[in-house]
C-alpha cells in the first residue's frame, strides 16, 4: 500500500523574522502541552503544577532569588560551552572543568591562608578556579589543533578522571583538602576572606554580577575584537583563514582553553559563594552539563546565554520545588524540562526548513512499469 | 502529436513525421526559496536529433533537466513521453522511461573498474556476478557508438575524458533512449571536445534522443538540430537548423542585449619584473604537483596560464600566494623573497590574490562585505570597522556592486557580485598596493554581463600598470586577455606563446599533452 503524501522539508533561503520568536514560543507551550498530558494521565492538575513551578521559580522571593543564584553558575558553564560551539569545537567536558575549578579554587581559598583582604582574595581563588580549569582541557584543545583528535572524546573522558579526582581529594584521609576535624569525609573549609556573604536572607551572592560582565564582555570580545573576527572566520570557513594567514591552531587552543576557564570558574564560583568548601555532591548536579544544554537554547548566542540561563535556571528550581511544595514527585520537573528543550531544539526544524505536505499524485504511473 | 498546442508557438515543427517527439515538458514551473527557476517553460525534444538547452547559468537550464529526467519534480506542469503522460518521482523512475542524465560532475566510484561502475545501481543483478559476462556486455554497448573503454579499467586511473565515457556508456547500458548531457564540454580539452561530438552523432544515428546543456555558443551551434534558449527561468526562443545559427542572435536571446565579450587587448608599455618565479616544484605526499616551473610577470603585463583542471593550477597559485610552501625553487615579488614567507609577507610586498573559490575561500559567506574587506587588511587589536566603513561604501558604488551597503553579507550576493567585492578588495590593496595579481577562473560561474565587468576591471587594473597572472581553465578568456599565454599540463610548463599570435589548436594540443615543441 502507497502512503498517498509525502512531507517535504525544503530549505528556507531566509528564515522569516517573526519566525525567529514565534517558533520559541510555541516550542514552549508545545512543551507545557505536552507535560500536560502526563500530568493529567497520572492524576495531577496541569494547571496547578504549572502555577506552582512558575511561582516557585520566577514568582517569589526565594523562587527568584534561588534561580538567579543558580543561573550564576549555568551562565558561566553555558557560556563556555557556547564559546567553543561556535567555533564547532564541541567541549562536552564543562562538568570535569568545572570540578577542576572547585578544586582549584579550593586549594586557593585553604592555602593561602587568612591574610588578604576580601577584595583580592575573592579574585584569586576565582582566577586559580579559571585556570584549573583551563589546565584540564590544555591537553585535549593541543592534541585536537595539532592532531585533530576529537575534542568531544577526549574532554568527555577527562570529566570522568576529574570525578574520581573530586572523590579521591574527599575520601582520602588526610587529604589537604579534605576537613581534619570531622571523621566524616567533607570538605575543609577555605579562609574566610575566600567567601563572600550573599544578599540578605536570599542564596544569591555578587558572582552573579561577575558572571554577568563575563557573558557582556566575551560578546563584545567577539563582536569588536581582532580574536572575536578570527573566531568567526575560522568557524565559518576554515580555508578562508588560510587564505588570509590567520593561525586556526593558535586560535583552537586559544578558544577551548577560554572554555575550559569559564567552566573552571563556574566551580570556583560555587567556592566563594554557597560551598566554601569542595562539596563532592557536585559530581551529581551536572551543571556543566546544563551548561551545554543552556547554550544549545540560545543557539550558541552569547548574547542570549544570560536569557536562556535564567530561564533554565527558573524551570529547574520550580521544578525542584514542585517535590517541597506538592506532593507532585520530583521526576514530573525532571521531565517537564526535557520536554520543553526537546520541544525547543526540535522547533528549529521550522526555522529552517518549509515544511508542507504534498500528495503523490500516481494516477498516471498506476500501470506497473514492466 | 496532439498536444502541440502547449507547445511555444516560435517553435518550428516541422510534420513531417519523419521523427516523433520522445519526450517533452509542458508549462514546467520550479520554484526554489526566493527564485522561479522555470517559469511556465516547454521543451520537447524528438527522437534521433541533438536538442540544446542554452542559456546562462542560473537561467534554469540545470533545473529543467533535473526535471526530465525525475530528479526534481515540478511544482506545475507535466511531462510527456511517446505521446503518454508521465509522471517521474526519482530519477530511477525516469531511467525506467528510458530517460538518463550524465551530469557536470561526474557521480563514479574511483576505485572501481568501468563495469562495476556500469552496473552499479542496476537491479536484478544476480547475486553473484559474472564479471566476464558484464564485461563482454559494457564493451559491446560502449563499442556500438564508438565509445571504446576498457571495462576492467580502473576509474580513478581515467582521464576525465574517459570518465565522461564511462557515464555514458552507463547510460546507454541502462537502456536510455534520452540522454541529457549538463555541460559536458566544461571539463574536456578541444580534441576531447571533437570525439564527444562524433559519439553524439553516432547516439542520434541510432535514434537516441540528445538534449545538450550549454552555454558555449560556438559548440552549441555545431552539434545542434534545435535550440531553446532559456533566460531567467523563461523560454526566450527557439532556433533550428544546424550550422546555420548565427551566434550574434544566440546571444541576443540569452542576454537580452548585445554584448562584446572579446576584451580588447591594450596597448601598453610593459614595465620590469614583479613576479619571479625561478625553478619551482611542488610534491605533495610524494606525488609531484609542480616540476620545475620558472616564469616571469612583468609590470602592466597579463600572463594565461591555460591548461585541464587539475595540472597543477591551484597549486601554483597557492604558492604564489604563500598558502603552500614548495618542496624547491623560489618566489619573488617585486625582488623580495616570499617562498615559505606566509600569506601576510607576500601581501606586505603587494601581491593580490582572487581565488577560484569565491564563497569559502575568497569571501566568508556570514560575513558583512564589510568585515571581508578586512580579511587580508592589517586589523587592529579591536576591530575598527568605523574608520573602513566609508571605503567600502565607495568601493561598492565604484565596483558597481548591488547591495544594500556595507553591511550586506556575502553570502546573499550573487556570483558576480561577490567577485566584484572580492576584486574589490584585492584591487584597492591592502596591507600595501597591489602590484601583483593572481586570479584563478575570475569569471567562472558568472553571468555575461559579470563577465564583461570583470574582464574589464583585469585590463583597467593592467593598464595601470599591475603585473597579472591569469589561471583559467576557460581557454578563449586566456587567449583573448593575455599578453602571453603559458600551458600548464601535469604540474609543467609545456608550451608557451605570445597571446596576440597564439593558436587555439596549439594550445589546446598542448593542453591535452601532445605538445610537440618546447618552450619557446
Amino acid at each position: 500500500m502507497r502512503i498517498p503524501f509525502r512531507v517535504v522539508f525544503e530549505q528556507r533561503g531566509e528564515t522569516p523574522r517573526r519566525l525567529s520568536f514565534l517558533v520559541p514560543l510555541a516550542s514552549v507551550f508545545a512543551a507545557l502541552f505536552f507535560g500536560a498530558l502526563f500530568l493529567l494521565a497520572t492524576g495531577y492538575s496541569p494547571i496547578g503544577t504549572y502555577t506552582n513551578m512558575f511561582r516557585d521559580g520566577f514568582a517569589s522571593f526565594n523562587g527568584i532569588t534561588d534561580t538567579l543564584a543558580l543561573s550564576t553558575v549555568l551562565i558561566c558553564t553555558g557560556i563556555s560551552a557556547a564559546f567553543a560551539f561556535q567555533m564547532n569545537l564541541y567541549n562536552i567536558g564543562g562538568e570535569g572543568q568545572l570540578y577542576l575549578g572547585l578544586i582549584g579554587g579550593a586549594w586557593a581559598g585553604i592555602a593561602l591562608g587568612d591574610h588578604l583582604p576580601t577584595l583580592i582574595m575573592v579574585p584569586v581563588v576565582l582566577l586559580c578556579g579559571a585556570l584549573a580549569g583551563a589546565a584540564w582541557i590544555f591537553v585535549p584543545a593541543f592534541v585536537r589543533s595539532r592532531l585533530g583528535t576529537s575534542e568531544i572524546v577526549s574532554t568527555l573522558l577527562l570529566t570522568y578522571i576529574a570525578a574520581s579526582l573530586i572523590k579521591h581529594v574527599i575520601y582520602t584521609p588526610g587529604s589537604f583538602f579534605r576537613n581534619p576535624n570531622t571523621s566524616f569525609p567533607q570538605g575543609r573549609m577555605v579562609a574566610d576572606s575566600a567567601s563572600l556573604e550573599s544578599f540578605g536572607s536570599s542564596r544569591l551572592y555578587p558572582t552573579f554580577f561577575v558572571a554577568l560582565i563575563i557573558a557582556g564582555a566575551l560578546y563584545w570580545v567577539v563582536k569588536r575584537t581582532e580574536f572575536g573576527y578570527r573566531i568567526n572566520v575560522i568557524s565559518d570557513s576554515p580555508r578562508a583563514a588560510h587564505y588570509a594567514g590567520i593561525n586556526a591552531r593558535r586560535t583552537t587552543v586559544w578558544v577551548m582553553l577560554i572554555s575550559g576557564a569559564l567552566s573552571g570558574l563556574a566551580g570556583a564560583m560555587l567556592i566563594v559563594g554557597p560551598y566554601g568548601k569542595i562539596e563532592p555532591s557536585i559530581i551529581t548536579l551536572g551543571y556543566g552539563y546544563a551548561g551545554i544544554v543552556v547554550a544549545a537554547l540560545a543557539r550558541n548566542n552569547l548574547g542570549l546565554i544570560i536569557v536562556s540561563g535564567i530561564l533554565f535556571s527558573g524551570l529547574r528550581v520550580g521544578g525542584n520545588n514542585l517535590q517541597v511544595t506538592t506532593d507532585t514527585p520530583i521526576h514530573i520537573g525532571v521531565m517537564l524540562q526535557g520536554a520543553i528543550l526537546l520541544f525547543a531544539l526540535g522547533g528549529e526544524a521550522f526555522r529552517r526548513y518549509h515544511i508542507h505536505v504534498v500528495r503523490t499524485h500516481d494516477a498516471s504511473s498506476k500501470k506497473a512499469p514492466a | 502529436m496532439s498536444n502541440t498546442s502547449h507547445e511555444v508557438a516560435q517553435g518550428p515543427h516541422h510534420n513531417s513525421g519523419a521523427a516523433s517527439t520522445a519526450l517533452s515538458a509542458h508549462s514546467i514551473d520550479k520554484k526554489f526559496p526566493g527564485v522561479l527557476a522555470n517559469d511556465s517553460v516547454d521543451f520537447d525534444v524528438r527522437a534521433g536529433e541533438v536538442h540544446t538547452l542554452l542559456g546562462e547559468n542560473g537561467a534554469g537550464k540545470s533545473t529543467l533537466a533535473a526535471v526530465l529526467c525525475g530528479l526534481y519534480q515540478p511544482d506545475a506542469g507535466y511531462l510527456m513521453r511517446n505521446g503518454k503522460r508521465i509522471n517521474l518521482s526519482s530519477p530511477r523512475a525516469g531511467l525506467q522511461h528510458g530517460i538518463a542524465m550524465v551530469h557536470q560532475h561526474f557521480r563514479l566510484v574511483e576505485r572501481f573498474t568501468v563495469s562495476e561502475n556500469v552496473i552499479l545501481g542496476s537491479r536484478d543483478l544476480p547475486f553473484k556476478l559474472n564479471r566476464r559476462e558484464i564485461n563482454e556486455k559494457v564493451a559491446a554497448v560502449a563499442e556500438s557508438y564508438g565509445l571504446p573503454i576498457d571495462p576492467d579499467a580502473t576509474v580513478g586511473d581515467l582521464s576525465v575524458g574517459q570518465r565522461q565515457r564511462v557515464e555514458i556508456v552507463k547510460a546507454l547500458y541502462q537502456g536510455a533512449e534520452i540522454l541529457l548531457l549538463d555541460e559536458p564540454t566544461a571539463v574536456l580539452v578541444p580534441s576531447e571536445v571533437e570525439k564527444l561530438f562524433e559519439n553524439v552523432h553516432a547516439m542520434t544515428a541510432a535514434g537516441k534522443s540528445i538534449v545538450f546543456i550549454s552555454h558555449k555558443l560556438g559548440e552549441v551551434v555545431e552539434i545542434s538540430d534545435r535550440v531553446t534558449v532559456l533566460r531567467n527561468g523563461r523560454v526566450t526562443g527557439h532556433v533550428s537548423g544546424r550550422g546555420t545559427t548565427d551566434t550574434k542572435e544566440l546571444a541576443r536571446l540569452m542576454v537580452g542585449r548585445d554584448i562584446e565579450l572579446n576584451a580588447q587587448r591594450a596597448t601598453h608599455a610593459i614595465g620590469h619584473e614583479v613576479l619571479q618565479i625561478r625553478n619551482l616544484s611542488l610534491s605533495i605526499d610524494d606525488v609531484a604537483v609542480l616540476t620545475d616551473i620558472s616564469f616571469n610577470v612583468h609590470a602592466g603585463e597579463m600572463v594565461g596560464v591555460a591548461g585541464v583542471a587539475g595540472n597543477g593550477q591551484r597549486e601554483l597559485a597557492d604558492t604564489i600566494a604563500g598558502l603552500i610552501s614548495p618542496t624547491s625553487g623560489s618566489v619573488g615579488i617585486s625582488g623580495a623573497m616570499t617562498t615559505d614567507c606566509g600569506p601576510v609577507q607576500a601581501r606586505e610586498v603587494g601581491l593580490a590574490y582572487v581565488p577560484e573559490d569565491r564563497l569559502g575561500m575568497g569571501l566568508v559567506p556570514s560575513m558583512s562585505i564589510l568585515d571581508n574587506l578586512l580579511l587580508t587588511r592589517d586589523r587592529k587589536l579591536v576591530v575598527d570597522r568605523v574608520s573602513v566603513r566609508p571605503e567600502a561604501s565607495r568601493l561598492i558604488e565604484q565596483f558597481e556592486i548591488k547591495a544594500n551597503g556595507p553591511d550586506h553579507l556575502a553570502r546573499k550576493l550573487s556570483g558576480g557580485n561577490a567577485q566584484k567585492v572580492l576584486l574589490a578588495r584585492e584591487l584597492s590593496g591592502g596591507r600595501s598596493a597591489t602590484k601583483l595579481l593572481v586570479v584563478c577562473s575570475p569569471t567562472r560561474g558568472l553571468d555575461v554581463g559579470a563577465i564583461e565587468t570583470v574582464r574589464r576591471l583585469l585590463n583597467d587594473a593592467r593598464s595601470a600598470g599591475q603585473a597579472i597572472l591569469l589561471i583559467s581553465e576557460d581557454l578563449d578568456e586566456v587567449l583573448s586577455l593575455s599578453d602571453r599565454v603559458l600551458v600548464l599540463y601535469r604540474g609543467s610548463v609545456v608550451h608557451e606563446t605570445p597571446g596576440e599570435t597564439a593558436q587555439l589548436s596549439q594550445v589546446g594540443a598542448a593542453m591535452a599533452g601532445l605538445a610537440a615543441e618546447g618552450r619557446s
